[in-house]
């Protein structure tokens, strides 16, 4: 299988502060990899390297090939990106959005085609035509990660996807996520959430305190923990430390 | 489409929402409304102003010689040309006074008299005026006035009646002197003839030529007429486009909008270029109408009032390619605006923070506009020239007034320099999109925590 992303010896400082202390990791192509953590565990600082949002101190990533470092533009054409609580431009349609974002991907038919697949994708009815600022927090969810999945990317950086989304959306959304890594969509997600890291994930990386201190499959780490959920794996590994 | 085409459309629908059009086009409509109210009070000024007369019939001067003088004929012949369908008794009131027991005129009585009739000045001729004068001797006349709060011009009416009795001694003076030498008082009262705007016998070296009928004072008005709205104009532009950029910046940041925009397939210059673009078009579409409001404002303000004389005859006019010049140094201040709104907006971490932002660009727009408003570029002193050729807001302001005097030189450095300044911002703004700093903020940097230490204990992480 290939690797579709692979990090090596991952640092980053903010002046004297390391934030993230030296994680090695690989994803696979189709696989859906979740970070875990506690808040300030390094999880967003990691997926915002992969994004090439942050410069990396030290160490490499790669994504299908590319490096973050010296081909940024390379990266970002086989990325998409999903920040925690993103939201869009307020005086834009949700169509209006889509069709903005899909203009920086492609031009004509295709075009059009690509806005045709994020609204199917986003769902959201009559709703897709009014403006973004009218949306709840689930429609805006699903608004966003329709942006994100439409231009078809080959890896997918989701930072708490499902966070602070009801039941019904969350369980959408993750839907939609199984969907596009069935389509081979290769998927890298932040969560607090175990429950749905262990229902969602093939893999999983515990992060605390800036470092990987656990990687593996759900499966492999309750295993190794005697644990009956990854909750209770990560309180164990924590501990441990 | 191109992508940058693409983010400058987007940026203009976010820039230009109903609600901003609309502010601005009521800003358009205030001025010119302030400029009918302005136009009104200037049309009143210009309107024959009506005044009262007491004389009781003391107006009247038999001198010894046997010639008579009449006050009232002489104030009546100072109107000129009645408007059609009006007579003289319409703007010249001739009211009775009455006398209290102590020999004063009831001045309460007076009063309510002048507002009866709608006139807020008034002449009083003192009962010993005819004697004084038969005896050659000098006479009083006085001056009275409703006071009423009135508009700016509200001081109008006694400016009418002091030139009244100043024009009624000139006449009193031409008929005495007529009197002892007959047709040659016009001599006597003024053997050196004064000079009137456009007379032939005045002239001034403007830009190396001679020009003859005005004097620098004439044209100095007329220069600051047209120059006088181009600071504040710049000033607002510059004011408004910086809030613009920082607010969105600030939003985008809020939004957490500009992570997406940075993971897109795009080059950083073209979201920053962008950005610029789109809010240069606004700015400068924004100053056009702020142009077009302030001159309603500055044309009812200054027509009739400053002189007359037309700068192209006196060869301080603008041609095409003056104006193409003052456009391009419009545009390069907006530019270098943006810039500095660009770097500064980098730092802001929401929509609020992003408003305080606003308060350094304020004031580097604020002191040219009041320095070259109230003392002009050339009338400053050699530290202040440096000041103003340093803030790069201040070329367009000064460059109106420079094309006119062709200082050509002053404003083609002028532009060289905003165009260094511009590209500089804009490599400056590329490379800190470039960097950490646009997402972590101030506080992450190892040059803030070299300043400011660590906050956070080491190795603790987000």
């Amino acid at each position: 299988m290939t690797d579709a992303l692979v990090l090596k010896d991952v640092r980053k400082s903010y002046g004297n502060r390391e934030a993230v202390h030296g994680i090695s990791l690989d994803v696979k192509e189709g696989e859906i990899f979740g970070l875990l953590g506690h808040n300030g565990a390094g999880k967003t600082t990691t997926l915002r390297m992969i994004s090439t949002l942050l410069r990396i101190t030290s160490g490499s990533i790669s994504v299908y090939g590319h490096d973050v470092t010296t081909e940024p533009e390379k990266v970002r054409e086989v990325i998409s990106y999903l920040p925690e609580d993103a939201g869009a431009y307020k005086d834009l349609t949700g169509r209006a959005y889509l069709e903005f974002i899909s203009k920086f991907y492609t031009t004509g038919e295709a075009q059009k085609e690509m806005v045709r697949r994020g609204i199917e994708i986003a769902d959201l009815g009559d709703r897709i035509d009014s403006k973004v600022d009218t949306y709840s927090k689930g429609m805006m969810r699903r608004l966003l990660i329709a942006r994100a999945i439409m231009p078809s990317p080959r890896l997918a950086i989701m930072d708490e996807v499902t966070s602070g989304l009801d039941v019904i959306n969350a369980y959408e959304i993750r839907e939609i996520i199984r969907t596009i890594a069935r389509n081979g969509v290769t998927v890298i997600m932040s969560s607090h959430n175990m429950f749905e890291v262990e229902m969602l994930c093939d893999r999983v990386g515990m992060m605390d305190q800036g470092n990987l201190i656990l990687l593996g499959t759900p499966d492999e780490l309750k295993e190794k923990f005697g644990a009956k959920n990854l909750e209770e794996v990560f309180v164990k590994a924590v501990m441990k430390e | 489409m191109t992508h940058l085409t693409n983010i400058v459309k987007k940026e203009l629908r976010e820039l230009l929402t109903p609600g901003s059009v609309v502010s601005v086009l009521l800003m358009v409509l205030l001025f010119a409304f302030l400029g009918g109210i302005v136009g009104g009070e200037v049309d009143k000024v210009k309107t024959l102003s009506p005044m009262a007369v007491v004389d009781d019939a003391n107006g009247e001067v038999d001198f010894p010689d046997g010639t008579h003088w009449s006050l009232y004929d002489n104030m009546a012949s100072m109107y000129g040309n009645i408007p059609e369908g009006k007579t003289i008794d319409d703007y010249l009131f001739r009211l009775s006074s009455v006398t209290l027991p102590d020999g004063s005129i009831d001045r309460k009585d007076l009063a309510s008299k002048m507002a009866e009739k709608g006139v807020t000045s008034a002449i009083l001729v003192p009962d010993d005026f005819s004697e004084r004068l038969a005896k050659k001797r000098q006479a009083h006349l006085e001056e009275f006035y409703l006071y009423e709060a009135e508009g700016m011009f509200g001081s109008a009416p006694s400016i009418t009646a002091s030139s009244m009795v100043g024009s009624l001694n000139t006449l009193l003076s031409g008929f005495l002197v007529g009197g002892v030498v007959g047709a040659d008082a016009a001599f006597y009262l003024q053997p050196i003839r004064l000079n009137e705007s456009g007379s032939a016998y005045i002239g001034t070296m403007v830009n190396g030529s001679f020009v003859r009928g005005v004097t620098p004072m004439e044209i100095s008005s007329q220069v600051s007429s047209q120059t006088m709205m181009v600071p504040l104009v710049i000033m607002i532009i510059i004011m408004m486009v910086g809030s613009i950029v920082i607010s969105s910046m600030g939003s985008e940041k809020e939004n957490k909008t500009l992570e997406t925009l940075l993971t897109l397939p795009i080059r950083r210059t073209v979201i920053v270029t962008g950005k610029i673009v789109a809010a240069a078009i606004v700015g400068l579409v924004y100053g056009l109408a702020y142009m077009v409001g302030m001159s309603f404002y500055m044309n009812a303000l200054t027509k009739e009032i400053v002189s007359g004389v037309n700068l192209d005859d006196v060869g301080l006019g603008l041609d095409l390619a003056d104006y193409a010049l003052l456009m391009t140094s419009m545009f390069l201040a907006i530019v270098c605006a943006l810039g500095i709104c660009m770097i500064m907006g980098a730092f802001a971490k929401n929509y609020k923070s992003a408003q305080t932002m606003t308060m350094p660009l304020s004031i580097l727009s604020m002191i040219p506009a009041f320095v070259i408003m109230f003392s002009g570029w050339y009338g400053a002193s050699g530290l202040m020239q440096g000041i103003l050729f340093a803030i790069p807001f201040s070329h367009p302001m000064i460059a109106m007034q420079a094309l006119m005097y062709n200082d050509y030189v002053l404003v083609l450095s002028g532009i060289a320099y905003m165009a260094v300044f511009a590209a500089v911002a804009i490599a400056v703004t590329v490379r800190l999109y470039n960097s950490d700093i646009l997402i972590t903020g101030l506080g992450q940097t190892s040059m803030s925590s070299k300043l400011f230490g660590n906050r956070r204990k080491s190795g603790e992480s987000r």
